[in-house]
């Protein structure tokens, strides 16, 4: 019966493609199969789904260059930061104050032109807001935003720093058309955060047609796009939550892109010639963080024995699949300055002997808590618990919801122990990365990694302007984190995107989502 | 109607309606409690990764949640009662809106499913009650107790694995229509109908191959208990002393089923109700496996994640919808009631 | 050595249960089934080849084959050995459970159904709450609030399923209530507390014991259920709901051993509880059928 049915439905679409040509070959749809449709599409507050609509919704005043990489693949340079939206810029000797002159002609789907008055809008919003905009303006060190005329703005810095110019790449604080923002603000609600968390009115490639939440999305290009014209004019968002429907719609080409692909399917779909898998390391990396406030973590040496207990290898093969790429330090390539600091190996008696020197001879008890964040943590942990036993510390494993573990792991609440933890950022700059996972004032320091000199080397290295010396004090704080091992750096899962057979043009953003408008699917 | 009959029916009605609301406080009431006093914080979730405590503990009485328990529930229920349920979390959508766009879903579901159930089943119950101890009341009592007990989430696993990844004859588990179709215009929420509606063959198409696998293994196991009931219910009918006169009396075996059927069909509808009830409650599962984006995956992922609002949501809703149908069926019965 | 009298003595024994066999083939297989499953659950550790959370580190997903008869999971781990061990939870659920039921129950049922009064309306208003209330929703909130351990389960189950069972006992209750005996009990004088305890229960119990087993089989059920969303049951411990969750990624992309065999197991154990207590229903009342979730 359901064969009689689809083969109906077949003669039917084929009457239609007949029917309608020129109208199918002008529109290009790619259908993704994601988790969850976007909860939301403000950039400043994180929802589900929000990022990875809103990298392709809204673009920054600079972007980063590319070069080809050692496999001979284009790849993103992030030592090169080119003008974006903004045609140029100048900045002051002191290194405090940035000139943007701004591209002219630059037009919303709604065909408003983009000013300053709309970069100065963008940073009010997310000063009001407080909340993701407002980190990412703080972490460029932005004291002020002015329009100086109508296609030229001021960033006043509150220190010369190397982060600022990268952190403009990004989408947020996402520059919006605020002619048409301001057209839904009402006397509650002056920066239209209700009508723009549902909508979409920025400058980017793509535009949000219509959410129906729990089903689809729809995204349409922006007419107006000042750039290269993106292949695909249509962007169908599904939502599939389960990983496994997404990787079985990729190989039956009902969708173009299925996200988040668990990697025992990874080594399955390498082989289909109906599907292509493009990885890159990324440089997240998977972590086991101790909180050096709850004993026996407060002693190095039991951490150190932790470091050395754990099977390395165990751990790529049965958790990663052999897919991951061994971690190396707190800070990973592409990011500069990246130095091979952490040298811990699988020693199973190097472990004993610095647990007894630590006064614990019989042995340890610990609980491993960890979330559903990430995928890899429950296998991750099942190993760790597996290993660490070889060495007499005895591992309970315990599962605690994800609000839970992100209301425990908040900065300055810290009342995890022993966790998991992806160390990841938006932007690959070495003291942004530092400081986020490592400085006692990081968002990302899970587990109240507080040490004064750590600190100190941090901040230094965040406002040297001395190439030289700037790599020195980013490998001295790489070497510092290694010895003091509250971090067990495993491996970087990498990123893994499973698209079908014909797809060209994927580039790996730092920001770690799929970009839609290099892709294209032509033969 | 007769003017005593009218008035009972009335009588009837108004009398389950207040005692209605007590029950559906106490509802309200256990909901609210429960998903609070719990480890659940869900100010982190709101607030998102890179929140810091001031920004955490603002969000926290921008919502009210430093605010006494009790004072939270009478605010909460002065709301409902002037229609507002509140909002999710996950992204600012108000609850009410999401209800009437997805429970439309899991009614569709449920009541393919239920009438499929009971159309192949109370026929199978009320033979095998015919014949009792018969080899054909043996096999469906075996095969109903084995409905009774297979998971229902580990039933439609491995109907997908042998439908769709074995015979590829069922589409991909992903919603409840394909890609490649227009979705029908909103107007029911029930996409079946919706297309009807409208006309859209090539998505009423889909939308049933869709929905085959889901219903069929729902359906199987709504089965089980309805033939068990159905037996049992004839049975009891079948040995009562009405039937016996008159089959004493030489009555024709038509006529004593039809009698019977009658009799029956007051103890079948009150169960059948419970079972609708029930299995609202029980399509959640189904709804997740096979991606149906109906009222279950969405309540069931909000009580994992702690969005109170929406959790309080769902459960009054599937509260008054079985109060509802209990109410519905009382009534069917009391007109039934062939001594009135 | 046997005497005379002892193995005449195993010849009734044999002869009353091929009896019970031939009266009620389902209470025979139910039983024979329930049994079977609380051999493996006890003899688990020497069934089973390997330890249930050994992880084989290099060999996860392995297909049924030599070294693991049920092939491995997605931590290494061998199915079959967690399936055997699965047993153990079953078991270590549904027997506590089952306890707390009847403990709450029975007294709950006789009180409601022979004093009336108060308790008698409690309990008819929280069965009127409950019957509305999805309870699937209401287990899964209240396990997932009190943190994922199995004694939160346990109790959980075993508090929502005592009104019902309070509903059966104080049904039979009700009924033996205006009977002759009772009456003549009340006439020569008794303490209401001895007449429930002592000349009804046990006339009510015979009833009742046919609910337990159903009861047992719903507890089986729905702590699975709530392993599969995901509460109550913590990593790497070897219950079949959780094993069936972590199955139910692998299902679509072939890997079907994980699910499909922890599912099998629950189902003919839940199915033996159910026969068992449809052939209980039959032998101790053949007329009247059992009105069971």
């Amino acid at each position: 019966m359901l064969k009689t049915q689809a083969s109906v439905l077949t003669l039917l679409l084929i009457l239609a493609s007949n029917i309608f040509p020129v109208v199918w070959a002008q529109e290009k749809t790619l259908v993704i199969a994601m988790n969850s449709t976007p909860k939301g599409v403000d950039p400043d507050i994180w929802v589900p789904g929000q990022i990875e609509a809103t990298v392709n919704l809204y673009e920054g005043l600079t972007s980063y260059g590319t070069r080809v990489g050692s496999n001979g693949k284009l790849e993103v340079d992030p030592s090169k930061i080119q003008p974006h939206l903004a045609e140029s810029w100048t900045v002051s000797p002191d290194g405090k104050k940035y000139l943007f002159k701004l591209k002219h002609g630059i037009l919303s789907p709604f065909g408003n032109e983009l000013t300053s008055q709309d970069i100065t809008w963008t940073y009010e919003k997310s000063a009001q807001q407080k909340r993701t905009g407002q980190f990412m303006a703080s972490v460029g060190r932005i004291e002020k935003v002015e329009a100086v005329s109508k296609y030229e703005v001021r960033f006043q810095l509150s220190d010369a720093n190397r982060i600022f110019l990268g952190a403009l790449t990004l989408h947020l604080p996402a520059i919006f058309d605020s002619v048409e923002a301001k057209k839904h603000a009402t006397a509650d609600d002056p920066y239209a955060t209700k009508w723009l968390s549902l909508n979409s009115a920025g400058f980017g490639p793509y535009h949000l047609q219509s959410i129906q939440s729990g089903q689809q999305a729809v995204f349409v290009v922006n007419p107006n796009y000042h750039f290269k014209k993106p292949y695909y004019t249509k962007v169908i968002w599904r939502e599939v939550p389960s990983p496994a429907t997404r990787v079985a719609l990729v190989r039956t080409g009902q969708v173009q892109y299925a996200e988040q692909i668990p990697f025992q399917q990874l080594s399955v779909l390498r082989t289909d010639p109906a599907v292509k898998v493009e990885s890159v390391p990324g440089f997240g990396g998977a972590t086991v963080r101790m909180n050096p406030r709850y004993p026996p973590f407060d002693k190095v040496k039991v951490r150190q024995a932790v470091a050395y207990a754990t099977d390395y290898a165990a751990i790529g093969e049965a958790v990663f699949l052999g897919q991951g790429t061994r971690s190396r330090s707190m800070l990973n390539s592409p990011i500069a300055g990246a130095v091979n600091a952490y040298k811990y190996e699988t020693d199973y008696n190097k472990a004993k002997q610095l647990l007894t020197e630590a006064g614990y001879p019989n042995g340890v008890d610990v609980t491993l808590e960890y979330s559903t964040n990430w995928w890899w943590e429950e296998p991750l942990v099942l190993q760790m618990q597996a290993s660490l036993a070889k060495a007499g510390i005895r591992v309970t494993p315990k599962k605690i919801p994800s609000t839970e573990m992100l209301a425990r792991r908040t900065i300055n609440v810290w009342t995890v122990p022993f966790l998991t933890h992806l160390t990841s950022s938006f932007v690959p700059d070495p003291s942004y990365n530092m400081f986020l996972t490592a400085h006692c004032k990081g968002s990302s320091n899970v587990n109240a990694n507080c040490d004064a000199a750590m600190d100190k080397l941090i901040d230094a290295s965040a406002i040297e302007r001395d190439e030289k010396r700037w790599l020195s004090l980013i490998e001295q704080a790489q070497n510092l984190q290694a010895d003091s091992a509250t971090f067990i750096e495993t491996f970087l899962p990498g990123t893994h995107e499973v698209f079908a057979a014909c797809m060209k043009g994927y580039l790996w953003k730092p920001h770690n989502r799929l970009v839609w408008k290099d892709l294209n699917c032509s033969s | 109607m007769s003017a005593t009959r009218r008035s009972r029916i009335i009588r009837f009605l108004f009398f389950r309606f207040v005692v209605s609301i007590p029950v559906l406080l106490g509802i309200i009431f256990l909901t609210f409690m429960l998903i609070r006093i719990g480890g659940q914080d869900p100010v982190a979730m709101i607030a998102g990764p890179v929140a810091d405590s001031a920004m955490l503990s603002a969000i926290r009485s921008q919502l009210q949640l430093d605010q006494p328990l009790l004072k939270q529930f009478l605010n909460y229920v002065l709301l409902v009662s002037q229609g507002d349920l509140g909002v999710s979390w996950q992204g600012g959508k108000p609850v009410l809106s999401e209800i009437k766009q997805l429970f439309p879903a899991t009614l569709e579901l449920v009541f393919l499913s239920v009438g499929l159930a009971a159309l192949v089943g109370v026929p199978i119950g009320m033979r095998s009650a015919l014949k009792p101890n018969g080899w054909f009341d043996q096999l469906t009592r075996f095969c109903s107790l084995a409905g009774f007990s297979m998971p229902t989430y580990w039933l439609g696993l491995m109907a997908i694995f042998v439908f769709f990844y074995l015979l590829r004859w069922a589409p991909a588990p992903m919603g409840r229509l394909g890609v490649d179709v227009v979705a029908p215009t909103f107007v029911t929420g029930s996409v079946l109908i919706d297309c009807l509606l409208e006309g859209n063959w090539s998505a009423l198409n889909s939308a049933m191959s869709h929905l085959a696998l889901p219903v069929l293994c729902f359906a199987l196991l709504a089965a089980a208990p309805i033939i068990k009931q159905t037996r049992a219910i004839m049975l009891e009918i079948v040995g009562s002393d009405y039937v016996r006169y008159a089959r004493a009396n030489g009555f024709s075996q038509k006529t004593i089923e039809k009698i019977a059927l009658r009799n029956a069909a007051g103890p079948l509808l009150t169960f059948l109700g419970s079972e609708l009830t029930s299995l609202l409650a029980a399509a959640a599962l189904i709804e997740y496996i096979f991606s149906l984006s109906g009222l279950g995956q969405w309540g069931l992922n909000a009580i994992l994640l702690g969005d109170f609002a929406v959790v309080q949501g769902y459960v009054l809703t599937l509260a008054l919808c079985s109060m509802l149908i209990f109410m519905v069926i009382d009534l069917l019965v009391l007109m039934l009631e062939p001594r009135n | 050595m046997l005497t005379k009298k002892d193995s005449s003595a195993i010849v009734n024994c044999v002869n009353y249960s091929l009896g019970i066999s031939r009266r009620s083939p389902t209470f025979a297989v139910g039983l024979l089934i329930v049994v079977l499953f609380l051999m493996l659950a006890l003899m688990a550790d020497v069934l089973s080849p390997y330890s249930p959370t050994q992880s084989f580190s290099y060999k996860v997903l392995n297909h049924p084959g030599d070294q693991f008869l049920f092939g491995s999971d997605g931590n290494g781990m061998d199915v079959f050995s967690r399936v055997l061990h699965g047993c153990r939870y079953a078991f270590g659920i549904s027997i506590p459970a089952g306890l707390i039921m009847i403990t709450i129950g029975v007294p709950l049922g006789l009180v409601a159904g022979y004093k009336g009064g108060l308790v008698d309306e409690v309990l008819l208003r929280i069965l009127d709450v409950l019957r509305s209330f999805p309870t699937i929703i209401l287990a899964l909130a209240v396990v997932a609030a009190m943190g994922q351990s199995l004694t939160s389960m346990v109790l959980v189950i075993g508090v929502l399923d005592s009104p019902i069972f309070a509903r059966v006992v104080r049904a039979e209750v009700l009924a033996l209530r205006s009977s002759s005996f009772v009456m003549a009990a009340i006439a020569m004088g008794n303490p209401a507390w001895r007449i429930m305890f002592v000349h009804i229960l046990p006339n009510a119990i015979l009833g009742v014991t046919a609910q337990l087993p159903m009861r047992m089989a719903w507890a089986v059920r729905i702590s699975a259920t709530l392993a599969f969303i995901g509460v109550g049951i913590q990593a790497p411990t070897p219950e079949w709901g959780a094993m069936i969750r972590q199955g139910a990624e692998f299902v679509i992309t072939g890997e079907w051993w994980v699910a499909l065999f922890p599912g099998i197991a629950l189902m003919i154990l839940v199915l033996g509880f159910n026969l068992l207590g449809d052939g209980l229903s039959d032998l101790l009342d053949p007329r009247r059928r059992s009105v069971g979730k």
